[in-house]
């Protein structure tokens, strides 16, 4: 009697395991019904939705935490300075070397010096980042002891001097006076384009 | 998780929050204008400062960069520079405020520069009221020829009184140019300064008010 549950699980272990046999028409029975489901679950997108359990130890999740923390502090500095930039109405410099540095719209102008004993003369002023490296400001002597060169100037206001033999500062004795005593020497102001009409 | 993964994701939060304590610690820095390579390193640095705290506060910038390279190229030492760049910042501040939110930046340097030259910030507003009553865009043109007039030894009052009249008269940019040309003239030939520009700015509102 002791050994009698024994035999019946071994006598219901070798039923279970004996194969079972099937005819052909069960089988494709079987499979045609699983064709005929719907496909699911081989799309990235149904993947992507699948809920999942992923396990992470403390000090991944707050470093992943961390990194989070810093590329949205990045973005709100990004975004904040591209506002500021806008509101401020500055616009990024363009590398223009050839006419100066600022953009906008620009306007002929000339510029005229009568310096009869100069051997160079030079229009250097907020347009040109008070380089007068380039041609395009430099003054060609007309005779007569008059200079003058055109420029294409942005609108704007605008304040400038000429250099006379790249040591002598000389205010446009013809232009608007800027009262601008920071640097000791003298400037002239100009305004590009008007405000005739309100818009 | 793997060691290498492990070190990875560490080294990557450190990269992270170095970036972040470089970010926090050198704003001016980051903001700095190729152009301000000009200036020496101190120098630069401040000014770089004082321009990130103009675009955080929406004044304009590049006046700021402006007086710094002038100054650079003029041969000033750093600490006049900065000096320099600082009181222009003032100004432009209390140029846009007196101006309004709705200035154009050459109106707000105009405008730093008249307060520079003394002009009062109440002068300032009334201009652009003024001026907008009387169908005219922008005051820049205005205020350069109060600047102009300020050069030339005209006194203050008058000038403000002398600008006023005219922005009044709804003056054009042509008859301001020849305003500013005949006080010009006539100072060269001796003419004391308020008076010429008192009696060239009677004429001006007239041949306007002809019109």
């Amino acid at each position: 009697m002791r050994n009698h549950p024994e035999r019946w699980i071994h006598r219901v272990a070798a039923e279970l395991r004996r194969p079972v046999r099937l005819d052909d028409e069960f089988d494709r029975g079987v499979m045609d019904a699983v064709r005929a489901m719907p496909r699911h679950g081989h799309r990235p997108w149904t993947r992507m939705l699948r809920a999942r359990t992923i396990t992470v130890s403390p000090i991944v999740s707050g470093i992943a935490a961390a990194i989070l923390f810093a590329v949205a502090l990045s973005a709100g500095h990004f975004i904040g300075a591209l506002r500021a930039n806008r509101a401020s109405g500055r616009v990024d410099v363009a590398t223009d070397r050839s006419g100066g540095t600022k953009p906008g719209v620009r306007h002929s102008v000339q510029f005229v010096l009568v310096a009869p004993t100069a051997r160079k003369v030079q229009v250097v002023g907020d347009f040109n980042d008070w380089d007068a490296s380039h041609q395009e400001y430099v003054a060609q002597h007309r005779g007569g002891g008059v200079w003058s060169v055109t420029a294409a100037i942005p609108e704007g206001h605008h304040r400038y001097s000429f250099v006379v033999d790249d040591s002598l500062w000389v205010a446009d004795p013809a232009a608007p006076r800027v009262l601008d005593d920071d640097y000791g020497l003298p400037n002239s102001a100009i305004v590009v384009g008007g405000g005739d009409v309100a818009q | 998780m793997s060691r290498s993964l492990r070190a990875t994701v560490v080294l990557l939060g450190l990269s992270c929050g170095g970036q972040l304590v470089a970010w926090r610690v050198a704003p001016a820095q980051r903001g700095s204008d190729a152009r301000l390579a000009r200036l020496d390193s101190t120098t630069r640095l401040v000014v770089a400062a004082v321009v990130d705290s103009a675009r955080r506060t929406r004044v304009p910038t590049e006046p700021l960069i402006d007086k710094a390279l002038e100054g650079a190229r003029k041969g000033a030492d750093g600490t006049r520079i900065v000096s320099a760049v600082r009181g222009l910042y003032a100004e432009l501040r209390s140029a846009r405020a007196a101006l309004g939110t709705g200035a154009a930046t050459d109106e707000i340097t105009a405008g730093a520069n008249a307060l520079h030259a003394g002009m009062p910030m109440r002068t300032l507003t009334q201009l652009r009221s003024v001026s907008q009553h009387a169908g005219r865009a922008k005051v820049t043109l205005p205020l350069t020829v109060y600047t102009d007039l300020i050069a030339r030894k005209v006194p203050s009052a008058v000038a403000s009184d002398v600008v006023l009249s005219l922005a009044r008269a709804g003056l054009r940019d042509g008859d301001y140019a020849m305003f500013q040309r005949n006080v010009r003239l006539d100072i060269e030939n001796g003419a004391d300064a308020a008076t010429a520009a008192q009696t060239r700015a009677r004429g001006a509102t007239l041949r306007n008010v002809g019109r």
